[in-house]
């Protein structure tokens, strides 16, 4: 037969009908659920983490998880881009100040069906109630801590600090002592985002309050004042590696040459695992100011551009995530970060990781990083604040004078 | 049927041309004037990045916003420092590099391998191994200056250095680029030229200045407009090296764009921000044809 240009126009119509017509009949028996979350390319704890999610499958082999993979740097400006472009992936995982700006641009279904009837829900969930309705479950709650190397201590031979001076002595004791890095923590508005929540612990150490009782914020307060000296103090002391960027900073403590840091539980589980330093060396204690500090909250939700099958689908997973079957697989998984419900960690890791029970301790009067009342512009209000901080730390301005233009600028922009 | 017309007729022919034209001019106009036209029109309405199909026209008000805002002048100014101080510099060392390089001699193979390191390099690698060798505590830049006896300099950490050591890895990223360029052209200066001008006396400078030089200026002039456009649009480096800080002396134009899309969430405003490094851009690419129009003339005098 010779294949004339008709022929061919013919034949690929009728191939692409064939196609066209199997192709939904395929479909309707498998969903694939992409979910979003920067943990997925943690080391070590990124896998195991997916392999708690992927349990799923077993009773659901109708659906497939897939991973949809970003890096920490670009999570939140891609996944804004993608869901503002009417796309993205099916679930995201993401911290509380993302989390709030995607429920302000409608990116988030509602809920509420998926938790009702759901009676052992606990307190991590509360924050994603937004005017009754319900569009984010928790994943974790990572609280912050102050954490050291037990071995450099040991051989300092320091008091555990307790106040901001005696860290700054015993981190100079450990670095005279042993050639270790006295103290690390987020330190550069390179790293904005996280810096800022880090630097709660801080503010809310020191009694910020970051809203009055009229609803206005306030920066410009005696405690902030304190709490940007304190910061200045150790930032200038010569304890802290300046210009390392919290990843490194892991990687040193990792690597035992870093005494104390200020860091979550997540991270802190990163550092205990997989590399030189034993869970067993690594201590943790109550953060070194008179007040308690912050915790970074990660919800999941759903995209609103999902069609309905994968919505269904996505809340098919998270009614099994916060079952307890999900719980339980997500638990091992997730070190000693608060899930959804009230799952204890297992005798055998904290055997393995001491350091684990102060975060528990320390998650019962931790605070928010979101800010009371303004919840989707936390990110937003705080550039200022941290631009401020960044210009004390660098003797551009004094504190009294970056506070109040920290004040000025937010009152312009936010003044009840 | 249409086919023994087209092939045994003249219409054939006259359409190749334009069917040659046509396939960049589409791919031009997908992708490069569609989106600039966008990004112009969007520069006048208050188009958010949650949701970039339903902004509204608003007239001027986000150039008003942007003329108001000392930190566009910080930026603005930033801009023009950097891309003034990366094209005198690259060019220069690129050149010189060249010149260096024009002639035979042992090693220049391997030395010319070399010096393209930083060119070849893929952008984002090359400034994460930047990242370290300026790294405060450890980088082996500070090393250096300790060695020396100048103590540790906080390259990417104090405002003083942070635009200098930008520069310096941009210079590095850049230079190579041009001395590939002006080793071409200089392939292409008739040796006889220069060989008249040695037997008329002139030394290895002057057979430079009134030979080399004026054969290879257009060729100059170009490279020097491909990067003066490129610094200004120049994003990677400046972000994972410093973010745009330490206080904001760092934030070219295209950072503080960044910042206002993908942190204050303004479309509209950030696509302003484009707007006026478009117009920087052209506005350099006017003062190249200008030059190149007036070399025209002259030498068509």
């Amino acid at each position: 037969m010779t294949l004339t240009r008709r022929t061919l126009l013919a034949s690929a119509t009728v191939a692409a009908m064939i196609a066209g017509a199997v192709a939904p009949a395929a479909a309707q028996d498998e969903v694939t659920l992409t979910i979003a979350n920067t943990q997925w390319l943690d080391a070590l704890r990124g896998e195991k983490l997916w392999a708690s999610v992927k349990k799923f499958e077993e009773s659901h082999p109708n659906i497939k998880l897939e991973q949809h993979t970003i890096s920490r740097n670009e999570f939140n400006d891609r996944l804004i881009t993608e869901m503002g472009a009417r796309q993205g992936p099916d679930i995201i995982i993401a911290q509380d100040n993302l989390f709030f700006t995607l429920i302000g641009a409608d990116f988030l279904i509602p809920l509420d069906d998926v938790t009702e009837g759901v009676e052992n829900l606990n307190a991590t969930n509360d924050n994603a109630v937004v005017d009754g309705t319900r569009y984010g479950i928790g994943w974790h709650r990572a609280v912050y801590a102050l954490i050291f190397n037990k071995s450099i201590l040991e051989k300092t031979g320091a008091d555990l600090p307790t106040d901001v001076d005696g860290l700054i002595a015993a981190a100079k004791a450990a670095n005279e002592a042993t050639g270790a890095i006295g103290f690390t923590g987020r330190h550069s508005m390179n790293e904005f985002s996280p810096w800022s929540q880090d630097f709660l612990n801080w503010a809310y150490g020191y009694g910020v309050e970051l809203v009055d009782d009229d609803g206005n914020i306030t920066f410009d307060t005696p405690e902030m004042a304190q709490a940007f000296e304190a910061f200045k103090e150790v930032y200038g002391s010569g304890i802290m590696p300046i210009g390392d960027q919290m990843s490194t900073q892991r990687t040193r403590f990792k690597e035992q040459q870093v005494a104390f840091s200020i860091d979550n539980s997540g991270g802190s589980l990163n550092i205990a695992t997989g590399g030189p330093l034993p869970g067993t060396d690594l201590g943790s204690a109550a953060l070194p100011f008179p007040n308690p500090g912050a915790h970074q909250q990660i919800f999941l939700g759903v995209n609103v551009w999902s069609s309905e099958e994968e919505q269904a689908a996505a809340k098919e997973f998270l009614s099994w995530l916060i079952s307890e079957e999900g719980q339980l697989s997500l638990r091992a998984a997730s070190g000693p970060d608060a899930l959804a419900t009230d799952v204890p960690v297992t005798e055998e890791f904290v055997t393995a990781n001491p350091w684990a029970t102060t975060f528990a301790e320390m998650a019962e009067s931790s605070r928010s990083t979101l800010i009371p009342g303004y919840e989707m512009e936390t990110q937003s209000i705080m550039r200022p604040l941290m631009n401020g901080l960044e210009k004390v730390l660098l003797n551009a301005a004094t504190t009294e004078d970056a506070l109040s233009e920290a004040q000025a600028e937010i009152d312009a922009d936010y003044s009840n | 049927m249409t086919s023994p017309l087209l092939f045994r007729g003249r219409l054939l022919p006259r359409l190749v041309p334009y069917a040659f034209v046509a396939v960049p001019l589409a791919y031009m106009t997908l992708f490069v004037f569609g989106p600039l036209i966008q990004q112009v029109w969007m520069s006048f309405t208050d188009t958010r990045l949650m949701n970039p199909t339903a902004g509204d026209y608003i007239g001027l008000e986000n150039y008003q916003d942007l003329f108001s805002d000392s930190q566009f002048y910080t930026s603005l100014n930033i801009t023009i420092v950097y891309t003034i101080l990366t094209v005198v510099i690259g060019v220069l060392v690129g050149t010189i590099s060249a010149v260096a390089l024009d002639r035979p001699f042992k090693g220049r193979a391997i030395l010319r391998t070399v010096m393209l390191f930083g060119w070849a390099v893929p952008s984002v690698a090359a400034t994460l191994v930047w990242l370290w060798i300026f790294n405060g505590q450890s980088g082996v830049a500070s090393d250096i200056t300790e060695a020396l006896g100048l103590g540790r300099v906080p390259w990417l950490t104090s405002v003083d250095w942070a635009l200098t050591s930008i520069m310096f890895v941009t210079i590095w990223q850049v230079a190579p680029f041009v001395m590939l360029v002006m080793m071409a052209a200089l392939q292409s200066v008739p040796e006889e030229v220069r060989e008249a001008a040695r037997i008329d006396g002139a030394d290895a400078l002057n057979v430079f200045r009134n030979v080399t030089l004026p054969c290879i200026m257009p060729t100059m002039q170009v490279v020097a407009l491909l990067v003066a456009v490129w610094s200004i649009r120049r994003f990677e480096v400046i972000y994972l090296l410093t973010g745009g800080g330490p206080i904001g002396s760092t934030s070219t134009l295209v950072v503080q764009l960044r910042l206002t899309a993908f942190e204050d969430f303004e479309l509209g405003l950030a696509s302003a921000y484009g707007v006026v490094g478009l117009i920087l851009a052209l506005l350099v690419a006017s003062i190249h044809f200008l030059v190149e129009r007036r070399r025209a003339l002259v030498m068509l005098k």
